[in-house]
């Protein structure tokens, strides 16, 4: 019985949420919350299987409990639920380490497809995303510094395929009969890509932590404010 | 027999100044033995041009004056001689008591210079004392000027400072106006080079520069006393010098008043040349009849000049005019006079007139050049300020005007934005929440407000988004539409050309469009009943066109669609395109959009 955390401050738009997803996992536990400190401190204390992330929250971005997710429970899928469809919303979302989106405001049948597929391994990727992910992977290959304990993150020729057979706007299935693969393999494809997306923007970061002197050699760490 | 004919002039006492005017003169070679035994009695002042023409050489005077007991116990007596040309020794009694340079070639240059010569009184006596004078000169006809003939001006013996009183006047005229000019001279010549050299273009600056320069340089070289050449070099050369002092006041003249002619030009250098060869073919004998031939010609070229001087500027009306005429007027009459004397119309004054008037001429000439300067300096300096103010000015106005009118434009684009963006709200997102408000099935109340979210999604992507390339436009509807029809049990078909540059779409305009095709998608799901439908995308002139063409049913009365496609009309018009709507009863749809980039 898988065990959702739910994060929306509107009501109305959290009760519909859990309807629909009960239509893809008729045994689910939700746990409330609308807050980004209140979903921070559980995430800390229990163990979920999926989180339904809203990105506009009175007290934060829903980004942060992505990553927090990420890093506290790897094997936990976050989904990231908004009104806005365009990359710049989304595309933080998938750096800090989200699985993908849902589109608040589209008719039931269409989320609970979407979600679906999600649950099964196939999560969405837009032309607009997949334009994104290949620019970060494009300016990353382009720079020489990284730091020296984190892995170079490259992806693959194949994954560079699919990404610009998604970019110039060809479907899953589409894609699947011009590689000559199952659409399962194009999923796993998008899955690792996100991953990769992942793991290079935390290297980022990380690199960016190390210029601003947060950590490194010989610096002593500071100590953490709660 | 000497000192009775001296003894029966003199008076019974003796008063000062004592001045004899006669003496006995002898033609004598420098050896000293006499040419003519004959001694001739000569009145003093004595110019060898009338009572020995042709005659170059040694001429000895003697003569005598008496002195009494009082007179010879008195002051200091001195001799006072105006003039010895070329050059004189005096003997008092057999004893040489002045001598004034070489007797022999090169002979000492002492024309123009009066000699004081004291008489010591050991040598005088009381009752009559000789006078023994050799003067060494040359023929006229051998020199450039009359001043240089030989002779012997009259003699004056009185105590010395009543002498050098006496004739101070002289003095300052002959040795001590020609200097102060000369260093006068000097300096306003170097200062009218320089002026003239900093402004090529002024060349007048330069040539009384070097006329002032010139006319010091002459000063010196003709009341320079030795010379280590024969006197006839130094006249030959004097009389050359004054072609180039000619020719250069000839040029100021010219040049000041603006005519520059290359003839006159090469005609005045010429003179250069011809003077000397000139006078080298006359030889020496013939010396004076060309000089004074030069100097006329000379005088006339300068009259000329100065004519033409006054003629322009009185034209022209410049302001010193009347002073300038005035200046040369006096220069002209100066030349006259100083001709006349050259043809022995006038007998010589003691002091040239030319070195009395020329330094004056050439300074007030200096003096004017300089106003003049000033003068147009200062114009030029205020011409400059004020254009100087005047670009000022309007560099002000101009950046006034571009700054009134960027803000005019600024103003101009945002008001017509806002307008925009107020059509399109009011349009789009307007019209949806008009119908939720008037639609009265409660169930489409979902439907009708996700609608009007999309069209608010849309409008703030139209209004805040980036432009969008052409390419990434097209996928991004391909992966929709396809999608969309595919999931209907449509089968889709795109067509598109890659193109090798894409242009870019407008944020706007890529919503609209996103807009329109939505629609019909949404038309050929919902009401086409069709199997198949076909996307056409193709770049033509810098239009894009889009075609949705479907095999269902066509449109028949459906008030929905019909709306439907007002709607889509009206969108592309909004973009300056338009849209074509192309329908038979089962021969199904085909929306054409045409829409400039």
């Amino acid at each position: 019985m898988p065990k959702i955390l739910l994060l929306e401050d509107i009501v109305e738009a959290g009760a519909w949420l859990k309807l629909q997803i009960a239509q893809v996992f008729p045994e689910v536990t939700f746990v409330d919350t609308s807050r980004v400190h209140e979903a921070l401190a559980r995430i800390r204390n229990e163990q979920f299987d999926f989180a339904l992330i809203d990105l506009g929250l009175p007290d934060g971005s829903g980004v942060d409990v992505v990553a927090g997710l990420r890093e506290l429970q790897p094997d936990a899928q976050s989904v990231v639920v908004t009104i806005h469809d365009d990359d710049d919303h989304l595309f933080p979302a998938l750096q800090a380490g989200a699985f993908g989106y849902l589109l608040k405001d589209q008719p039931a049948p269409v989320l609970v497809d979407q979600f679906r597929r999600m649950s099964q391994g196939e999560p969405p990727l837009s032309p607009a995303i997949a334009r994104r992910v290949m620019s970060h992977f494009a300016s990353r290959t382009s720079q020489r510094e990284r730091p020296t304990h984190m892995p170079a993150v490259v992806l693959s020729d194949r994954e560079n395929e699919v990404l610009l057979r998604v970019a110039k706007g060809f479907t899953l299935p589409e894609i699947a009969s011009q590689l000559n693969l199952s659409r399962h393999t194009i999923a796993d494809y998008v899955k690792q890509i996100y991953r990769k997306l992942n793991v290079s923007s935390r290297a980022e970061a990380a690199l960016e932590a190390q210029r601003l002197g947060l950590f490194g050699r010989g610096r002593r760490a500071q100590p953490e404010a709660l | 027999m000497i000192a009775a004919a001296a003894f029966a002039q003199s008076e019974p006492a003796v008063t000062f100044p004592i001045v004899i005017g006669h003496a006995v003169a002898v033609q004598a070679d420098s050896g000293g033995v006499t040419r003519d035994v004959v001694s001739r009695p000569v009145a003093l002042p004595d110019h060898w041009e009338n009572t020995r023409p042709g005659y170059s050489g040694e001429v000895r005077y003697r003569s005598a004056f008496l002195l009494d007991g009082p007179a010879l116990s008195g002051d200091l007596l001195a001799l006072y001689v105006e003039r010895a040309c070329n050059n004189m020794q005096v003997q008092l009694n057999g004893h040489l008591i002045f001598s004034g340079g070489r007797m022999t070639e090169p002979v000492t240059r002492n024309c123009g210079e009066p000699q004081f010569i004291s008489l010591p009184s050991a040598l005088l006596a009381i009752g009559p004392n000789v006078l023994d004078i050799r003067v060494v000169g040359y023929a006229l006809q051998r020199v450039g000027t009359v001043q240089s003939e030989g002779g012997l001006s009259a003699l004056e013996i009185a105590p010395r400072y009543a002498l050098t009183r006496a004739h101070a006047r002289q003095s300052f005229w002959s040795v001590a106006w020609p200097s102060a000019t000369g260093f006068g001279l000097i300096g306003i010549g170097f200062v009218l080079l320089a002026v003239g050299w900093l402004n090529r273009h002024e060349v007048y600056f330069l040539y009384l520069g070097l006329l002032c320069l010139s006319w010091v340089a002459l000063s010196i070289a003709m009341s320079a006393h030795d010379f280590p050449w024969h006197n006839d070099v130094t006249e030959f050369m004097i009389a050359s010098a004054w072609a180039i002092l000619i020719s250069l006041a000839v040029q100021f003249f010219l040049s000041f008043a603006g005519v520059r002619s290359r003839n006159i030009e090469s005609l005045v250098a010429m003179q250069w040349v011809l003077v000397p060869l000139s006078l080298i073919l006359a030889g020496p004998e013939r010396r004076f009849m060309v000089s004074r031939g030069w100097f006329s010609l000379f005088a006339c070229e300068l009259v000329v000049a100065m004519s033409i001087y006054i003629r322009v500027a009185g034209r022209r009306q410049t302001r010193d005019v009347g002073a300038v005429a005035v200046l040369l007027a006096v220069g002209t009459v100066t030349l006259c006079f100083e001709l006349a004397v050259q043809w022995q119309l006038v007998a010589a004054p003691s002091v040239s007139a030319a070195s009395v008037f020329a330094p004056l001429m050439l300074a007030a000439l200096g003096a004017s050049l300089f106003l003049l300067f000033a003068r147009a300096f200062r114009d030029i300096t205020a011409d400059r300020n004020r254009v100087r103010d005047e670009l000022n000015r309007i560099k002000a106005t101009l950046e006034n005007r571009v700054e009134s009118l960027t803000a005019q434009r600024v103003g101009q684009f945002t008001e017509l934005e806002r307008r925009r963006i107020a059509s399109d709200l009011h349009d789009d997102l307007g019209a949806k929440l008009l119908t939720i408000v008037h639609t009265v099935d409660a169930s489409r109340f979902p439907h009708l407000a996700r609608e009007a979210l999309e069209e608010m999604r849309l409008s703030v992507r139209g209004l805040a988004g980036k432009a969008v390339r052409l390419d990434d436009a097209i996928a991004d509807w391909r992966a929709e539409i396809v999608g969309r029809l595919e999931q209907a049990g449509i089968a889709a078909r795109w067509d598109f050309v890659d193109t090798v540059d894409s242009p870019v779409l407008s944020a706007r305009s890529f919503m609209q469009l996103t807009r329109i095709l939505r629609e019909s998608i949404s038309n050929v799901i919902k009401h086409s009943g069709a199997r198949n439908c076909r996307i056409e995308c193709v770049l033509v002139n810098d239009r894009l066109q889009v075609g949705v063409v479907d095999d269902g049913r066509g449109l028949v009365h459906d008030m929905n669609r019909g709306q439907g496609m007002a709607g889509m009309k009206r969108r592309a018009k909004r973009l300056n395109g338009q849209c074509l709507v192309e329908s038979s009863p089962g021969g199904g749809v085909g929306i054409w959009l045409s829409v400039p980039l």
